[in-house]
Parts: structure tokens; C-alpha cells; sequence
């Protein structure tokens, strides 16, 4: 399925992405913003559009949209313009939708996306058009049990949430490719705390557009545009689906019209929303009732301050800063929460390498079975440095320490306690320890005299004979002090 | 009290005397209000119990002394496009039937704060649209000096309510003209104040980059004292001026002394204009100059395009502001449509009249693709012409003076078939909207026993100097005291 | 040649969800090539490297701080709609006919 277009074509894929901003009111109102609210239980006048309202530009909205911009390498306008965006439907009460239209907040930009190729991973480069700002529309539902039959239920919550739409020139060749920038996209908007980007909970939508050209052609082919895909794995089904479609259509010599689709997960296949051709009038003009958006540079440069480290940076600096592959620098530093749990840990315990081992090993998996982020887990960072400190020490054995990463993970807790409690704690005794060495070295004659003549390897095997005695308990390095220093007798 | 109808000045010297009480006041207001009704038509609503208890409230306060403002206990009338909590606000609309505002303008909320009592909504044209009263869904509006004919529009309802001695004082709105003509065709004082002076929340749009809320008075000194009260900066508008309001009444001396006043040669040399118009407003210019005032001529060069440049902005706005109106959240829909576009569209063209028809297909093909160049972009280009023209004229003088209607108050039906000679009627006004100043008209004389209205303009945030001129002008001239024969 | 016939304005009328009667489309379509016939004065002037002016006093544009306010009381709400039932408005349905956006 990775063969998209055969030979003979190339596909081309372009995003739209719509990211709500994390503010408490709506951008052009105070109404709050909710989420999980009773229909029409977040509304004020301005968001039902009642005759009489003005729109007053939401000073977090903007501060959000530039951090976003210029996160994202655009460049920030110092004025731009608020147009109106028209046309009917029943959830965008005033009649038209205020965006950005000529004079947009920023343009240009680009961002680095991962790409795997020869086995390796590398980076593309992705351009960004533009970032503008726009106001959400509320909901339609057209659910025969919610409205009742030939009725339509409109819940205007969402009227007026504030977005940015970030709109890539059209740079991706893949499905995996136009994920792969989704989700660069998202780490960007979280790390910068712009957006929650939860795609389940519409904070982040994409359209995606999508044409293909003959190989080797420099000119763009009719594309088409896939609506409303609210998760990775549809995005790259659709986009599967619709290449598929495109190529069929272009071999039997005909042409691609331009269209708006929806994407079916049921049948897998696409189908067309509507056509194109009767030309989307949306009769943009400025919004006489917002002047221009000026900015200073001053400004700018006060919300480019506040840009924490990125993700690209971060990876960076654990490599140098740590000595970590390239492979553990980028899964560390997948989400902020997850890089800055890493580097506490690193703090607490000492030695960032076998910190990093463990969570990529052992947390992330215990995580990933529980389906859950390291936020959502009360695991403290100083308790899994603490965890790996009582190994160093011999106070437990790490097949213990790793067997308590589970329940450290879902339900936290002292590792100190829990090891003492579940009587976890390495066999230190030098006696009992002593008896069991005593024990293998009569067992095995035949590796005493190899060691005697030599072959010091052989301590390995015996230490493990002792491991094996103790149920795994002795701590190894106790065993290898008193093994050695029998054989020297 | 002065002869003929009472002033605001007037009332509050009254109350302050205790000669009458607010809830005197109000309920001879509303009885005359009600008498009107049959011959006049200037109201689309009264609201006697909640005005009558404000009075109540208003009398209680002046007996503890504890008065908000001079304006404390004073009937207004406000105009049916300007929201109030708890009332409708048609704007002379079917397709705002049924609508009752959940908030207030801030205006209004200007005037509750002050003490004054809302008393009624005043008819208009439908939206604003029209020049004669005449397009309004409860019928036309009539010219107090002349029953046959139009009080101008299309604050025509709070023009005649304040001619006809209902109210001392009315708020309207003015897009085009829709203040300071029907001022001129009813014989009062009506201010348009600069774009951003008072708050455009609560008022609904027309054009929103030309709407402007301002005040209908008998006198000038009435008018400072009610601008005063409405005028301000506020947050809730993005095109709200930060600039705090002087205290206009306390300014006015009569002094017009090296006061210099531009005539725009253009404005005089009018073709469609009515001599006799032109002849009556040369008098009054000669009376300033008397007065002391300097006066100079002065070149708009870009006014022959400014009522074209007027229709293709304030309609194409218009078109947009009117998109809100779909049947879905409030007022009108239409009974038995088969789906959702038919909805809109049965209860759009069932909830709006011709004219505003009219206006929303004009808007909405200039905004339309392959012509927003042509047609709106080209208005807005000349509209920074047409403010170029008024900055170079305010270097020479400190106002310009102009008639305000090029004829007196025309017959009712005559234009309603002509939608481009209604349009016509505002040619004197609409570029202080599309340039955003200030403009005022008082009356200055009378042809065929009919008012003439005198136009001040002024510079941006100059209402002092229109004030301080129209003061000027009313302290040596009768004008503003004829009252028509059908006053109530 | 008209500015604009009955077509035209029958094409503009579906965008801003107006019908006309043949009658009014008729009428509209006079009317308007007069108005727009009036407007094409505009064209005599050169306005090349003019700015289109979009409001006539020069401001930036403010901003509110991110304070959430008081919502509106659903019963005002639904004192106002045409038709609301469990707090949410109700309209008819999209028919397939129909040409949306």
C-alpha cells in the first residue's frame, strides 16, 4: 500500500490544520470556552450573533496565534486584517465567519518533520503558507434521535472558540509523510502550551488536500479535498484511498474535478461532499467592525521570549548534553512532559544514560500498556531515580526494580517502601551468601581449576550458579567480591 | 418655560423648581404620544409602566437629592434600531418580529445611568435604509409641518417626535444622513456625531463602518447636554474612540468671533438643489458673518462621487450585517418550508421589504466574485479621496457650512418607486460618514412654510466647534422655536 | 448592454438566501443597472497607489483580557428562537436538492 500512484504518478499533499487556542474566553467575546458543556450553555449575545453585538479581539487568543507563528519560523505580520468569510449555515450565526484573508497574522515558516528512509531516519522540511486566526463555528447535528426526524439541532458552544489555521504548501508525497507533519504539528502546539491538540476532542482538525502529477511534471494536478478527518489512522486511510481513486481515474485517461470529500472507515473508499464547480463565493471583505491588527516588533519579540526549548532543540541537547543516540534523544523528547521527566530524573539520580534505558525500556512500555501519557501517571521522576539508585546499590536486583515499574506507574508510591514491603531487598547477607559460594565451588571443580589456570571468565558462569541458589536475590556484586576472593584462596 | 414647545433646558429648570415631577412629565409624554399616533405615526412602541416607574425612581432621588445627572427624570425617545433589555428592537423589521433584546445598548445603558426615561421606540426606514420613513413594516411616519409629506429618514420617527413636542430630545443613528435630514425636513436640532464618538454596541448595524448613534434636540445647548451623556469611549467596540468627552454644554458662549467657516463650492453649485434652499441657507451664512464668523471658500473637488461611493460601501456592509437574520436564534421563519435553504430563503424574502431587498442583492453582487474590485474596492479607494478632500479643507477653516437636504420635506410616496432619487436626497450628507466627521443640522429658515436645515461639518472629534456655532447661531436667530401647526 | 440582467440577479439573490418573484426579478434587475450605471462614475478616477480606506479613523484594533463573563440565561435564549427543544435550536434538515455554503 505504500506504492501510492504506482510508477507513473506522484502524489502531493497539502494540510490545513484548524488548532483551537488553550483560552478561557472565546476570541471575540468573553463567553467562556467549554468543552463537554449542555448545548447552548456557553453562549453569550455575541456568540448567538444577537442584532447590536460587536467583536473585541481576545489579547491571549493573539498572544497564543504569534508564539504558534513564530514557533513555526513564520514570520509575524505587523499588521493584519480581519475579513469576513460569508455564507449560511445554521451554526455560524452572524452569517459569515471572521478569518484572515489577504493580510493574513503570518507567513512563510516551515517545519522539520521525521521521515524513514533506508532504514534510517532523517528530517524534511515542510513550508508553511500561512498561520492565520479565525473563530470556530458551532455544531450541527443531524441526528434523527437528538432533533427528531427531518430536523437539524444546532448547538452554538463552540461559536467563537478561538483557532489558528496553519496551511502547508503542498510538500508531503505520503501518507505516512502528511501524518508524520500532523503530528510534528501537535508536538509544536504542546510544547508551546498554544493548543491541547487533542484530535479526539476536535481541538485539532486537518483537511487534507491531495492531487497527483506524472512523475518527474513540475505543474500541480486538479486536487481534491478531504474534509473533517479526525484521527491519524483515518488521515492515512483517506489519503490511501483517495490516491487510489485519483490513480484510477487518471489511468482510464480522465480528469480529477475539483471536489470537497468526506472519508467512509467503514468502506474505506471516499465520496464526494460536493463539487467545485459552482464556485465557493464567500465575498470576503475587512471586518468594518475590527480595524487593523497592529503589532510591534517589540511585542513580537516579548511573546518570542516566552517559546520554551522545542523539540528539535531538546533532542539536540540530550545528545550532547548527555550522550544519548540520536534513536533515545528523539523518543525522549516526543512531548515536553516526557523530555522534562527525563531530565529530573537525570537530576535526581546522576547519570543520565541508564535513566534514559529505563524509562525508553521499562516506563514507556508500562505506559503504552496502560494506555496512558506520563502525565496522567502519578509515577514521580525522583521515585524512578530513587528505584534505579537502589539497584546501583545492590539494595534490590533490577529483575525486582523492573517488575515494579507496573505499579509505580499506575498507582506511584515509594520504591524504597515497596521493595522493603514486598521483601524485594537484594540478600546482602555475607554468610548465607558465603554458604551458597562455597556450595557452587564444590559443585564445580572443573571451573575452579579454569579460573586458577587463568581463565578469569569463568567467574561469570559461577556468579550466575550463585544467582540461580538465592533465587536471584543475592545482590551480584556482593557474590562477585566473595566468589573472587574464595578462588584467590 | 421660554414660549412655544419646552426645551430639555426647559423641563429640568421645571423639575429643579418643582414645578412639575418626572412622572408629570413622562405621563404627558406618553398622552401626547398616543394622541399622535393616528396623524403622525412617530412611534412603533411606548412603554408606559416601565418608564412611568422610572419616573417614579427619578422623583424619589431628586427628593433625597441624590440626582445622577441634569438629565435626571428627562423623556427620551430612541430610535427601533437601538437595543434595550427587556424590549423589542424591530428596526421597523418583519423579520425582527417577536425579537425582545436581552441586553442593552450601551447608549442606553448611558441614559439609565443618567436618570433620563426611555419613553418609547421611535418609527424608521427598515434598517436605516431610506431617506422618507416610508419603509417601515407598521407604515410611514408624517411630516408634523405637513401631513402630506415625509419627515425624512430615516430617523424619521424621533425627528417628528422631538418636532412635534412629544419628547425634548430622541436618540437616532446616522449612516447617510439618517439624523441631519430628517432634522432638516422636521425643523430640529440633530447631531451626527464623529465615527467612534458614541458606542456602536447595541445599535444593529447597517453599515457598519458609516452607523453612528446621535441626538435629535430642539436647541443646541439640549443637544451638548444629551452628547455628553451617550458620548464616550467604550471597550465592548473595537472602533470606539479612547478619547474621554468634554464638557460640550459648559462651552457654549455664543462667541463666533474669528470663527472661520468653509463654504464647499461644490455643495452650492448642486444641480438637483431647490434655489430657494440654497437662498435660505445663504442667509444664515451671512448671519454668522455678521456674527463675527470668517468666511471662506473652499474646494471639495471629489463630492459628485461621494452618494455613488456611498451606496456601494454602506451596501455591500450592509448585505454582510444582514446575513444574521436567517430565522434560526430569533425572530421571523417562515411557515412550511421543505428543508433548510428553503427556510432561509421563505423567511428572508417574507421578513424583509423591497428596499432592503434591494440593498442586500446590491451589496452582496459588489462583494461577489470578479466584482469586489471594480465596485468595492474602487469606493474604498475614492473614500480615501473623499477624506483627503475634507483634511485639506479643515487646514483653511475651522467647519464647513452646507445645506443639509437639497430640498424641504418632499411629498410621501413621491421617490418610493425611484429607488436612485431617494438616493439622491442625501447627496449633502454622506460624506461626512464615509470620512467620519462630525455633522449637525439646525434649522435656518422655512420655503413653502416647510424647515430648511443649516449643515455644520466639522473635523474629526469637533463637536465643540458645531455646537459652539450652532449655539451661536440659535441665540441670534427664531428658528429653532417655530413649532408645526400639527404638534400634539 | 444591461450592467446586470435578471439572471445575474437571480444568481445573487440565491447567495444571500433571498427568492424573487419573476415580477421582482425583474423590476430589481432595472433597478440595480440603474444604481450600478450610476455607480460607474467611480471609474473616471485614477485611484492607482490610493488606499482603499476601510474605517475613517485611524485605529488599531484593541483587545479584552481573556476573562471569561456570564453566559445568557437559556430560558432568554429560548424565549427568542423560532423552535428550541432540550437547549438547542432546531432547523429543518439539509435536503439533497439543496446546494449548501
Amino acid at each position: 500500500m505504500n506504492d501510492r500512484g504506482g510508477a507513473e504518478f506522484e502524489v502531493v499533499i497539502g494540510l490545513e490544520v484548524h488548532a483551537h487556542l488553550q483560552t478561557r474566553s472565546k476570541l471575540f467575546g468573553p463567553a467562556p470556552v467549554s468543552y463537554g458543556e449542555r448545548p447552548n450553555h456557553s453562549v453569550d449575545p455575541i456568540c448567538l450573533a444577537l442584532p447590536g453585538v460587536l467583536p473585541v479581539l481576545n489579547a491571549r487568543a493573539l498572544e497564543l496565534a504569534v508564539r504558534a507563528s513564530l514557533a513555526m519560523h513564520c514570520e509575524v505580520h505587523h499588521r493584519s486584517i480581519f475579513a469576513r468569510k460569508s455564507y449560511f449555515y445554521p451554526d455560524l450565526p452572524k452569517g459569515y465567519q471572521i478569518s484572515q484573508y489577504e493580510e493574513p497574522l503570518a507567513t512563510g515558516g516551515w517545519v522539520d518533520i521525521p521521515v524513514e528512509g533506508g532504514g534510517d531516519t532523517s528530517t524534511k522540511r515542510v513550508r508553511l503558507t500561512r498561520i492565520h486566526m479565525e473563530e470556530d463555528a458551532g455544531k450541527s447535528i443531524h441526528d434523527d434521535a437528538v432533533a427528531g426526524a427531518g430536523a437539524t439541532s444546532v448547538d452554538l458552544n463552540r461559536s467563537g472558540v478561538p483557532l489558528i489555521e496553519i496551511v502547508s504548501e503542498p510538500d508531503l508525497r505520503s501518507a505516512e509523510e502528511a501524518t508524520a507533519y500532523l503530528r510534528t504539528i501537535r508536538a509544536l502546539l504542546r510544547y508551546t502550551e498554544v493548543s491541547n491538540a487533542d484530535m479526539e476532542k476536535g481541538h485539532l482538525r486537518c483537511d487534507v488536500n491531495v492531487s497527483l502529477r506524472p512523475r518527474g511534471s513540475e505543474e500541480y494536478g486538479t486536487r481534491t479535498e478531504l474534509k473533517n478527518l479526525n484521527s491519524f489512522r483515518f488521515i492515512e486511510e483517506a489519503v490511501d484511498a483517495e490516491v487510489a481513486r485519483q490513480t484510477e481515474i487518471l489511468e482510464r485517461g480522465e480528469c480529477v474535478r475539483q471536489c470537497t470529500l468526506g472519508y467512509d472507515p467503514q468502506t474505506h473508499l471516499t465520496h464526494v461532499l460536493r463539487l467545485k464547480e459552482d464556485a465557493d463565493d464567500y465575498r470576503y471583505f475587512p471586518d468594518p467592525d475590527l480595524v487593523p491588527l497592529v503589532l510591534s516588533e517589540t511585542e513580537i519579540e516579548r511573546v518570542r521570549k516566552q517559546i520554551p526549548e522545542l523539540a528539535e532543540q531538546k533532542c539536540e541537547r540530550f545528545r550532547t548534553e548527555y550522550g544519548l543516540s540520536e534513536y533515545d534523544a528523539l523518543q525522549l523528547t516526543v512531548t515536553r512532559s516526557l523530555a522534562d521527566f527525563f531530565e529530573t530524573a537525570a537530576r535526581a539520580h546522576g547519570q543520565p544514560k541508564p535513566v534514559a534505558n529505563w524509562i525508553l525500556r521499562d516506563v514507556l512500555q508500562a505506559l503504552k500498556e496502560r494506555d496512558l501519557e506520563i502525565d496522567d501517571s502519578p509515577l514521580e521522576a525522583e521515585s524512578l531515580a530513587r528505584l534505579i539508585r537502589l539497584v546501583d546499590e545492590g539494595k534490590t536486583t533490577a529483575k525486582s526494580a523492573r517488575g515494579l515499574v507496573p505499579e509505580l506507574v499506575e498507582r506511584g508510591g515509594d520504591p524504597v517502601a515497596l521493595v522493603d514491603e514486598r521483601g524485594l531487598g537484594a540478600v546482602s547477607d555475607a554468610g548465607l551468601i558465603e554458604k551458597s559460594v562455597v556450595e557452587v565451588l564444590e559443585e564445580n571443580p572443573d571451573n575452579v581449576e579454569l579460573y586458577r589456570s587463568g581463565e578469569e571468565k569463568v567467574v561469570n558462569f559461577l556468579i550466575g550458579q550463585v544467582m540461580q541458589k538465592t533465587q536471584g536475590k543475592a545482590s551480584p556484586a556482593i557474590v562477585r567480591e566473595i566468589l573472587e576472593r574464595e578462588l584467590r584462596k | 418655560m421660554s414660549e412655544g414647545v419646552p426645551t430639555l433646558r426647559d423641563l429640568r429648570a421645571a423639575l429643579a423648581a418643582s414645578e412639575v415631577t418626572s412622572v408629570e412629565l413622562v405621563d404627558a409624554c406618553l398622552a401626547r404620544a398616543e394622541a399622535s399616533q393616528a396623524t403622525l405615526h412617530a412611534f412603533v412602541g411606548l412603554r408606559p409602566e416601565a418608564a412611568l416607574a422610572s419616573a417614579r425612581e427619578s422623583d424619589a432621588r431628586r427628593e433625597r437629592g441624590e440626582l445622577r445627572s441634569g438629565i435626571d427624570g428627562i423623556p427620551i425617545a430612541i430610535k427601533d434600531n437601538i437595543v434595550q433589555a427587556g424590549e423589542p428592537a424591530a428596526c421597523a423589521s418583519r423579520i425582527l418580529e417577536g425579537f425582545v433584546s436581552p441586553y442593552s445598548a450601551t447608549a442606553i445603558e448611558k441614559l439609565e445611568r443618567s436618570g433620563a426615561i426611555v419613553v418609547g421606540r421611535t418609527n424608521m426606514d427598515e434598517f436605516a435604509m431610506g431617506s422618507s420613513t416610508e419603509h417601515s413594516v407598521a407604515g410611514p411616519t408624517r411630516n408634523p409641518w405637513n401631513l402630506e409629506r415625509t419627515p425624512g429618514g430615516s430617523s424619521g420617527g424621533s425627528a417628528v417626535a422631538v418636532a412635534a413636542g412629544i419628547v425634548p430630545a430622541a436618540l437616532g443613528s446616522d449612516t447617510g444622513g439618517s439624523i441631519r435630514q430628517p432634522a432638516s425636513l422636521c425643523g430640529v436640532v440633530g447631531l451626527k456625531p464623529t465615527y467612534g464618538r458614541v458606542s456602536r454596541w447595541g445599535l444593529v448595524a447597517f453599515a457598519s463602518s458609516l452607523d453612528q448613534i446621535g441626538v435629535f434636540t430642539r436647541t443646541a445647548a439640549d443637544c451638548a447636554s444629551l452628547l455628553e451623556v451617550v458620548a464616550g469611549h467604550d471597550p465592548r467596540d473595537s472602533t470606539s474612540i479612547p478619547e474621554s468627552v468634554p464638557s460640550y454644554a459648559d462651552a457654549l458662549n455664543g462667541d463666533l468671533e474669528g470663527l472661520r467657516l468653509g463654504l464647499p463650492r461644490e455643495y452650492f453649485a448642486e444641480e438637483g438643489a431647490d434655489p430657494r434652499v440654497l437662498e435660505v441657507v445663504g442667509a444664515a451664512v451671512a448671519e454668522l458673518e455678521r456674527a463675527g464668523a470668517k468666511i471662506v471658500e473652499v474646494d471639495l473637488p471629489h463630492t459628485r462621487y461621494a452618494t455613488a461611493t456611498y451606496y456601494l460601501i454602506a451596501n455591500a456592509e450592509a448585505s454582510s450585517n444582514l446575513a444574521r437574520f436567517d430565522g434560526v436564534r430569533y425572530g421571523h421563519r417562515a411557515r412550511g418550508a421543505e428543508g433548510l435553504t428553503d427556510m432561509y430563503c421563505l423567511s428572508r424574502s417574507e421578513g424583509f421589504g423591497a428596499e432592503v431587498k434591494r440593498r442586500i442583492i446590491l451589496g452582496t453582487y459588489v462583494l461577489s466574485a470578479g466584482y469586489y474590485d471594480a465596485y468595492y474596492r474602487k469606493a474604498q479607494q475614492v473614500r480615501t479621496l473623499l477624506r483627503r478632500d475634507f483634511e485639506r479643507a479643515f487646514e483653511v477653516c475651522d467647519a464647513l457650512v452646507t445645506p443639509t437636504s437639497p430640498e424641504v420635506a418632499f411629498p410621501l410616496g413621491q421617490k418610493i418607486g425611484d429607488p436612485l432619487a431617494m438616493y439622491l436626497s442625501d447627496v449633502y450628507t454622506v460624506s461626512a460618514n464615509l470620512a467620519g466627521i462630525p455633522g449637525m443640522s439646525i434649522p435656518c429658515g422655512q420655503v413653502d412654510e416647510l424647515p430648511v436645515g443649516l449643515q455644520l461639518l466639522g473635523p474629526a472629534l469637533g463637536e465643540l466647534t458645531l455646537l459652539r456655532i450652532a449655539d451661536g447661531f440659535q441665540r441670534l436667530t427664531q428658528h429653532h422655536q417655530q413649532s408645526p401647526g400639527a404638534s400634539a | 448592454m444591461a450592467r446586470i440582467n435578471r439572471e445575474e440577479v437571480e444568481r445573487v439573490a440565491a447567495l444571500a438566501r433571498l427568492r424573487l418573484s419573476d415580477r421582482e426579478a425583474d423590476q430589481m434587475a432595472a433597478e440595480l443597472d440603474a444604481v450600478l450605471g450610476f455607480a460607474e462614475s467611480l471609474q473616471e478616477l485614477d485611484t492607482s497607489g490610493i488606499e482603499p480606506t476601510s474605517h475613517p479613523i485611524p485605529l488599531s484594533t484593541p483587545r479584552r483580557d481573556d476573562t471569561p463573563a456570564a453566559v445568557l440565561d437559556t430560558e432568554l435564549i429560548a424565549a427568542n428562537a423560532p423552535q428550541f427543544s432540550d437547549s438547542a435550536f432546531l432547523v429543518p434538515k439539509v435536503i439533497d436538492s439543496e446546494t449548501e455554503g
